[in-house]
């Protein structure tokens, strides 16, 4: 039932009972009752169904009319008539009766009105799917077999001239009722033409913007729903990385501990071991040592993807801090029997940075070559001049290239190598170890002190990666963002 | 349902659902072609090129009753490619009744069953309850190869409580029994909600036997129906 229907959306226009004006263009189609009117020489006027004049054109009967309406009874009577046709029943009743139409047609309902003054209208109800939309009325026309005025006219009219009236009823059509009911029938015909294209239109057109506010509307909701995903997703992931952070600490703590004991024993600080204890002692100390390195990694990893990590820049000197992780790396690559190679400018590198996060970066491209590079191959690092670099839009900076003969990275694996927890090998026999954290941290580092880090590759044949920095940081001290998060378009721009 | 006692008009809004092509505007078109015009408006129809519906079909059938009211049933069809469902949902709002035509082959199964499911959602989106609004199923293109036998027909049938009446739109078998069917469980719903028996003196046979007076029912079912309605009323 209507009233009981949903609240949501307003009732559609299918549900809605459609007017007259709705259906019509209401200027062509008073062109048209215009034309009609002046072929036929009858004046029509077209209602809606409350009344509305949605056109009206006059012929010939003005000066009749206004020379009747000048008498007080003439007025009285006149607008009785015009409101007769206009508001009264389009029905045999009031003074109405059935027309004297074309033989065998049917008359859609039409009346004849007599006026007191002798002439006639015809009204027409506007029929439409059951539905009366309205009402047309034609005249009024002069009836073919009217002679002299009716005294229903002179009586009301003392003092009338005749001749003056009998010269004004002369410009009235003259036709018989039957003519004038076939025009009328003929007006229907094309009346009902207009409003079935004109519904059609209407209405289409019509579905058509509350289909689409409808599924502006579905839209919508699934907007809301998305964004309410994407606050919960992040809240999410703060909270990973947040957990992170609290449980490398709460590792950390008690394995310190741990490096330090063995340490002691080591030292045969509570009394000699013999020479596989010392052995079994060492092995804890080395993996404790991976150990406590894995979860420093993976606590940078989280305090950086928590927005947590400030960067504070110093005047530093590059060449150090170059040589300082080489000599980290060492021992490994001596093992391994690696020939390191370092190429420093001739004179000291001195630029603004944050000292050990630049040392970390360093180490870590020096450790992955190291780790990747089979026994017998060559690492190199390269450290250049402070120089105009294309990469910072030829500001000042310099390049750190580390360089190395190992497995090498294949084509389509060389994008993900920074994203956090990545390894290329993922597999559980794989041959190298690590979290995968390094690069992802290189990278945010760089990226922290305005500078930008590339690799090329070559399966087999070894890796090259390469760090530009800018001497002086756009930004000092900033926050590094998380890596690869893909921050809102601003919605508010302008 | 509109019924309006100022000015005595009762508007009952039926709807033809179903997946694209299972023939929702041939029923609509042969309803036409079986009414005679003072007994309905022109069959307003919007296709594409390619004979698609683009927004609905819309045909009305009115008469008077002798209370003097007038009763209009509109009957609607909704487009049934996937992408106007915003369109079907629009088109669907306050239905009294549904008839749903599905296609019988068995390939276009899934379909029936996906549109099944949307007639029910966008039920439920326009605040329509699936347990009040009956429905009809008309298991149309009987006569194509690769159809349901009568057999699975029956299946269908005691899986739900919706009347399964079988058809071939196009050559008019079926259609005019759905008509009826989905007009019969209108009224009921209607008479139930606002007693049209009781309020407007129009009853169900009465009601039926207005609505089919000038549609030609010769060689359908629907005679034999009616003519069983009116035996209960006496």
């Amino acid at each position: 039932m209507s009233t009981e229907g949903p609240t949501r959306s307003p009732e559609s226009v299918l549900q809605r009972r459609l007017a007259l004006g709705d259906l019509l263009d209401l200027q062509t189609f008073g062109e048209l009752v215009k034309g009609f009117a002046e072929l036929y020489k009858v004046g029509v006027k077209v209602f809606d169904e409350k009344g509305n004049r949605l056109a009206d054109i006059k012929v010939g009967n003005g000066d009749f009319c206004g020379y009747v309406f000048s008498f007080t009874e003439g007025r009285r009577c006149c607008t009785a008539t015009v409101a007769r046709v206009k508001e009264g029943p389009v029905a045999t009743v009031q003074a109405a009766r059935e027309p004297l139409g074309p033989p065998g047609v049917p008359l859609r309902g039409m009346v004849t009105v007599p006026c007191f003054t002798g002439l006639r209208y015809l009204v027409l109800p506007i029929l439409w799917e059951g539905d009366s939309l309205g009402r047309v009325v034609f005249g009024p026309f002069t009836p073919e077999d009217l002679g002299d005025l009716p005294t229903s006219l002179t009586d009301l009219t003392p003092g009338i001239d005749l001749a003056l009236a009998q010269g004004h009823l002369a410009k009235i059509r003259r036709a018989p009722e039957q003519t004038v009911a076939k025009v009328m029938l003929h007006f229907a015909q094309l009346l009902e033409a207009l409003v079935a294209a004109g519904q059609k239109t209407y209405l289409t057109s019509q579905v058509h913007i509350e289909a689409t506010l409808e599924s502006n509307r579905e839209l919508e909701g699934q907007n809301r729903k998305l964004e309410a995903m994407n606050v919960r997703l992040k809240e999410m992931d703060r909270l990973k990385s947040s957990f992170l952070a609290t449980v490398s600490h709460e590792l950390r703590t008690p394995l310190t501990s741990i490096i330090g004991y063995s340490e002691m024993l080591s030292e045969g600080l509570v009394g000699p071991m013999n020479v596989e204890q010392t052995d079994y002692v060492r092995t804890i100390m080395d993996k404790g040592d991976t150990l406590l390195k894995l979860i420093s990694s993976i606590l940078d990893i989280s305090q950086i993807e928590a927005g947590k990590v400030r960067l504070t820049f110093d005047g530093v000197l590059v060449s150090d801090v170059v040589t300082s992780a080489l000599s980290s790396v060492k021992p490994q690559a001596q093992k391994k029997g690696l020939v390191m190679d370092t190429k420093l400018p001739p004179r000291a590198v001195e630029a603004r940075a944050d000292r050990e996060k630049l040392r970390q970066v360093v180490v870590n491209l020096l450790s992955n070559a190291v780790k990747f590079t089979p026994k017998g191959g060559w690492v190199q690092v390269v450290l250049t001049d402070i120089q105009p670099q294309p990469e910072l839009g030829s500001a000042p900076g310099y390049r750190i290239v580390v360089q190395d003969s190992g497995v090498g990275i294949p084509p389509d694996q060389l994008d993900k190598v920074f994203q956090s927890f990545y390894q290329v090998d993922n597999s559980s026999t794989r041959e190298f170890g690590g979290a995968g954290l390094g690069l992802a941290i290189v990278k945010s580092y760089v990226e922290g002190h305005g500078g930008a880090v590339k690799v090329t590759s070559e399966v087999g044949r070894g890796s090259r990666f390469e760090v530009v920095l800018p001497a002086k940081p756009p930004t000092p001290g900033s926050v590094i963002s998380p890596p690869a998060s893909d921050g809102p378009i601003p919605v508010e721009r302008f | 349902m509109q019924l309006n006692h100022a000015q005595r008009e009762l508007t009952v809004k039926v709807v033809y659902y179903g997946p694209g092509l299972s023939g929702k505007t041939t029923n609509l078109q042969l309803i036409h072609a079986r009414t005679q015009s003072e007994g309905r408006g022109k069959l307003l129809t919007v296709e594409t090129h390619d004979d698609r519906t683009l927004f609905f079909d819309l045909l009305p059938v009115f008469f008077q009753t002798k209370g003097g009211y007038t009763v209009k049933v509109k009957l609607f069809t909704v487009p049934g490619q996937v992408i106007h469902n915003a369109t079907r949902r629009v088109v669907l709002q306050n239905a009294d009744a549904v008839a749903f035509i599905a296609d019988s082959r068995r390939a276009a199964n899934a379909d029936n069953n996906a549109y099944w499911a949307n007639l029910h959602e966008n039920m439920r989106e326009n605040g329509l309850d699936t347990a009040q609004v009956p429905i009809v199923i008309q298991f149309n293109k009987r006569d194509l190869p690769d159809t349901k036998t009568d057999q699975e027909l029956e299946e269908t049938r005691a899986r739900g409580k919706e009347p399964v009446i079988g058809a071939v739109a196009i050559r008019g078998e079926g259609v005019l029994e759905t008509l009826f069917a989905v007009i019969q469980l209108a009224y009921r719903k209607m008479d139930e909600q606002a007693g049209l028996a009781r309020n407007l003196g129009l009853s169900e046979s009465g009601f039926l036997d207005q609505v089919f007076a000038r549609i030609d029912t010769s060689g359908t079912q629907v005679e034999s129906w009616l003519e069983q309605l009116r035996k209960g009323d006496q």
